[in-house]
């Protein structure tokens, strides 16, 4: 081959190469940045608790929607506030993004001698009125909590004055009730707004 | 030109020597109460201007009777609140207390105000007060 050709036959190697590269690149999938899905979504154990509004809240309460839960109590002056604002936030974004549909944000207490329904209801509320604010019975709490991995602990105080250590972690249950996805923060509103339609897209 | 220069350096001489507060405190959130509660978090950054650590040991307020400092901490994914018995600002640094971080507790509102008082102090010494307004809560 002349020089000149062996040229053009390079240049039109690179070319071919730098082309399928972007191409390939291009044709990867996103993957979720802050969420850990898990491998198969792991049913709900069996439990009864009550929501703000006195109605029962089990295994069943969690299909037909996506669900992104919280365990914290509200006497929590700092983590949970900050938390459910940021979920309200990411809410909003994929709300305004056309994101549909959108995901209900729970929060379940950690702390059920305190956090009565009317009161985790008022809290809730504080964050937007789709929230669902879910309490009861100690024994039933630790039916969810132990069979989805969180931890909870009340801490030594003077009467009504106690913190509840509680795992910091947001869960995502599919519409069919089950444990999907686990973001275990530190949680940011943005992780939140790039992974849910991601992770939504691919379900079933 | 010299007495120029001279003037000049005796002038940031001076300057240099302006006395600023040993402690110094900025960017003050005080949250609102979630509904139904009364408790309220301070958030602030502390500066100390000092060549020495300074050593706060309490935090009180005209309008809370109780006045606590605490931390969270997220640890292998779990968020602890500890209360903390001191704070110590480095010299020459700043302590920020802010979300997911060390905060105050603002607990027990003495009355219905719209602003309140936040003194802070090692031991007796009164180290530094500041006021900031209080923005009612939702019911």
């Amino acid at each position: 081959m002349s020089p000149k050709k062996l040229i053009i036959a390079l240049l039109l190697a690179a070319a071919l190469l730098a082309g399928l590269f972007v191409a390939m690149r291009s044709s990867t999938p996103a993957e979720p940045v802050a969420a850990f899905v898990l491998p198969a979504p792991l049913p709900l154990p069996e439990f009864s608790l009550v929501d703000q509004f006195d109605n029962e809240v089990n295994a069943e309460t969690f299909e037909k929607r996506w669900h992104l839960v919280f365990f914290g109590f509200t006497h929590c002056p700092d983590i949970c506030p900050a938390t459910l604002q940021i979920l309200a936030a990411a809410r909003a974004r994929l709300a305004e993004n056309g994101h549909a549909p959108l995901p209900r944000i729970v929060l379940v207490s950690v702390d059920p001698e305190r956090d009565t329904p009317a009161q985790i209801g008022k809290y809730v509320g504080y964050f937007g009125d789709d929230n669902l604010g879910v309490t009861g019975s100690l024994d039933e709490l630790l039916k969810l909590t132990s069979a989805l991995g969180i931890y909870f602990e009340k801490q030594a105080g003077d009467n009504d004055n106690y913190a509840v250590d509680h795992s910091a972690a947001v869960l995502l249950f599919n519409p069919a009730g089950r444990f999907h996805a686990l973001f275990s923060g530190p949680h940011k509103v943005d992780d939140y707004v790039h992974d849910i339609p991601l992770i939504t897209k691919r379900y079933p | 030109m010299r007495t120029a220069t001279l003037l000049l350096l005796l002038l940031l001489a001076a300057c240099a020597d302006v006395q600023q507060p040993p402690l110094v405190a900025s960017d003050v959130t005080i949250t609102q109460p979630m509904p139904g509660k009364t408790m309220r978090a301070a958030y602030l950054a502390l500066t100390n201007n000092t060549n020495e650590a300074i050593r706060i040991s309490r935090v009180s307020s005209d309008a809370f009777a109780n006045v606590e400092l605490h931390e969270t901490t997220v640890v292998d994914g779990v968020a602890r609140m500890r209360r903390l018995p001191l704070l110590q600002v480095p010299a020459g640094g700043t302590v920020r207390l802010e979300r997911g971080g060390k905060h105050l507790m603002l607990m027990r509102p003495t009355d219905a105000a719209d602003k309140m008082s936040l003194e802070f102090f090692d031991g007796d010494d009164l180290l530094l007060a500041i006021s900031a307004p209080l923005t009612p809560g939702s019911d």
